[in-house]
């Protein structure tokens, strides 16, 4: 059995221009210890559906189909035992470390309460764990730093201490959203470095959500690509980068610099992402598609083999 | 943090000084004073007054005996309308009063007000919510002059349940309705102010992290949001504290309580100048120590404010 499973999942927003179409339609499933990416670009629904996950979805939401946890349907769980889950089983790393801490608690509060909420810690037994999860994600000075506040810590170190978060309970399933979009491209390097040993050490599967392809190119072991709130190409993600099947990941590539091709222009592609007010009917990325035929604007495509996509691989550009 | 306060403290030396001379000076400045009449005294007569009271003197050599006295004696020196009053005599008397049904008036504020404002915020858009609010605004509209005559129409007149003014020192019947008039609408000001804090605090990423960490609502609101969602509120209470103090004096005037205000008010119709000199100095000391007061628990929860000290 899986993981994790989600089947038709579909959010949408109550919103005062109407109901926006987030996430259509989109299942997926992942083993222990997998290694999965969601890539997308900003307005895909990749962040929804880890919230989706997690039960955090913003209250205008509503969600439809099946999220499965070891079995368990998190979208119909009662709200204490979805707590029971949080943190202890799955845990979220938030993109901006600057606002996803708390200004007013000190660290070792931040990262105590957790074990002290799901494994009835004491005070001194959390403290000791604040320390060596701290000293995991490589917090210099660590024992120091316990009674630090999150603005004594620069941008990277706040983001290991998210992630110290995170691990804190040694949960099964991390979501990790956009984990360094949000630092220096060095810092970015040394967090993937980091999340791909914990994730080594502990076995954990990890849900990896960007728009990077160089973040997911050197830690992931199957991405889906998403566009318009729906899944494109679902593929392992060595074949996602030697032969996409999509014209929208191929769009995506060619907009992605390679050290290894020497001068090649990059090319953005060209129109702007959908509008999800109304319910898809048809190829979503149809009216940017440069392989597009007048069949592609009428009737969804079906997944098949690992893409959403109408025209055979053999004839895309 | 000492060092801080103690700067803060020296600070009150200079600032003072400033007060003194320009509040001096303005009110001399200002026409008539505390011995003209309708009917002017005989020259002789005012010339006696005047030197009694040291007026006869040139204005710098006034100003310098009185902050002497002030400095050497803590002496804020005699009434000048009041006869056989100094004003020393005046603020240990008024000011105990004043600073009484002010505090509980202060408290009312904030054991009413914040908690309303949060079960506001927490029930937003419910009916709840909707009546917090319709109340708060309809209370704040209320200045306490308008107020407390109707609280005295209703719990003097048609129920007989509180004494109509008077303060028979400082019993808890006489202490409700003056702090109460006082404190309504700032109440309701508070009420509103948290309400809206609490809201944005909530919508703040870190409270979204706080929910992925699975802790109960109560946990959340309690450890998490209400710190910083109080930090506008004690922004607003100092100054309002400090309002309700300076401005009790309607609320002198109408229950009687014998509190600081109405001298105030007497003080400025018969320009008695050390009167209103002596309270000007009281009310910017008050100010001050709640301005530092402020401050202080500002740094209290807020650790970066604290680490900039």
């Amino acid at each position: 059995m899986s993981l994790l499973s989600v089947e038709d999942l579909q959010i949408r927003f109550r919103t005062g221009d109407g109901l926006i179409h987030a996430v259509n339609d989109v299942s997926f499933d992942m083993a222990e210890g997998q290694k999965l990416a969601l890539v997308g670009e900003s307005g895909s629904g990749k962040s929804q559906i880890a919230l989706a996950i997690m039960g955090l979805l913003a209250k205008n939401a509503e969600v439809a189909g099946q999220v499965r946890f070891d079995g368990r349907d998190l979208l119909s769980l009662p709200a204490s035992q979805l707590n029971a889950l949080r943190a202890a089983q799955i845990a979220l790393i938030f993109q901006d470390p600057m606002s996803s801490l708390n200004p007013y608690m000190t660290i070792e509060r931040q990262l105590g309460e957790i074990v002290e909420l799901h494994e009835g810690a004491s005070r001194a037994d959390a403290r000791k764990r604040a320390l060596e999860v701290m000293e995991a994600v490589r917090i210099p000075d660590a024992k120091n730093r316990l009674k630090a506040y999150p603005h004594e810590f620069s941008g990277g170190m706040r983001q290991r201490i998210v992630i110290a978060m995170a691990l804190i309970c040694r949960p099964r399933l991390i979501l990790a959203d956009e984990p360094t979009t949000a630092l220096d491209v060095t810092v970015q390097a040394q967090i993937m470095a980091l999340l791909d040993e914990i994730q080594r050490d502990l076995g954990t599967a990890v849900l990896l959500i960007t728009h990077d392809l160089g973040v997911v190119a050197g830690f992931c072991d199957d991405t889906m690509v998403l566009y318009g709130g729906r899944v494109m190409e679902a593929a392992p993600t060595t074949a996602i980068f030697d032969a996409p099947g999509h014209p929208y990941t191929r769009g995506l590539l060619r907009a992605v610099p390679r050290i290894t091709e020497g001068d090649v222009t990059l090319s953005a592609i060209p129109g702007s992402p959908p509008n999800q007010t109304a319910a898809p009917r048809a190829c979503p990325f149809a009216p940017r598609c440069v392989d597009a035929i007048p069949a592609c604007h009428d009737g969804l495509p079906e997944f098949r083999e690992g893409r959403a996509c109408i025209r055979p691989v053999e004839e895309l550009t | 943090m000492f060092n801080y306060t103690l700067r803060r403290l020296l600070t009150v030396i200079p600032t003072l000084l400033v007060l003194i001379v320009f509040s001096f000076y303005l009110m001399r400045l200002a026409p008539g004073g505390p011995f003209t009449s309708e009917k002017p005294l005989p020259p002789a007569v005012m010339q006696n007054v005047l030197e009694r009271y040291g007026m006869d003197q040139p204005l710098y050599v006034q100003l310098w005996t009185y902050i002497k006295n002030i400095v050497f004696h803590f002496d804020f020196g005699p009434s000048f309308a009041q006869k056989d009053r100094t004003v020393n005599d005046v603020i240990v008397q008024g000011f105990p009063v004043t600073l009484t049904y002010g505090f509980w008036s202060a408290v009312f504020v904030l054991v009413l007000g914040i908690p309303l404002g949060i079960i506001a915020a927490l029930r937003h858009n419910s009916i709840w919510d909707y009546t917090m609010t319709g109340l708060a605004i309809f209370s704040q509209i209320f200045p306490n002059f308008v107020l407390a005559p109707i609280l005295v129409l209703l719990f003097t007149l048609s129920w007989g349940l509180l004494p109509g003014g008077g303060w028979n020192g400082g019993q808890w019947e006489y202490i409700v309705m003056p702090a109460i008039a006082l404190g309504t609408s700032y109440m309701a000001g508070v009420a509103r102010l948290t309400r809206g804090s609490m809201l944005e605090v909530l919508n703040a990423p870190f409270i979204l992290t706080a929910r992925a960490k699975g802790l109960p609502e109560r946990v959340i609101i309690w450890r998490h949001a209400l710190k910083p969602a109080l930090l506008p509120t004690l922004t607003y209470m100092g100054p309002v504290f400090v309002y309700m103090i300076t401005g009790s004096v309607f609320i002198d005037v109408f229950f009687s309580t014998g509190g600081i205000g109405q001298d105030f008010i007497d003080g400025a119709y018969s320009r008695d100048y050390s009167m209103l000199l002596g309270l000007a100095i009281l009310y910017s000391l008050l100010t001050f120590t709640l301005n530092l007061m402020l401050d202080l628990m500002y740094a209290w929860i807020d650790p970066k404010v604290r680490s900039s000290l």
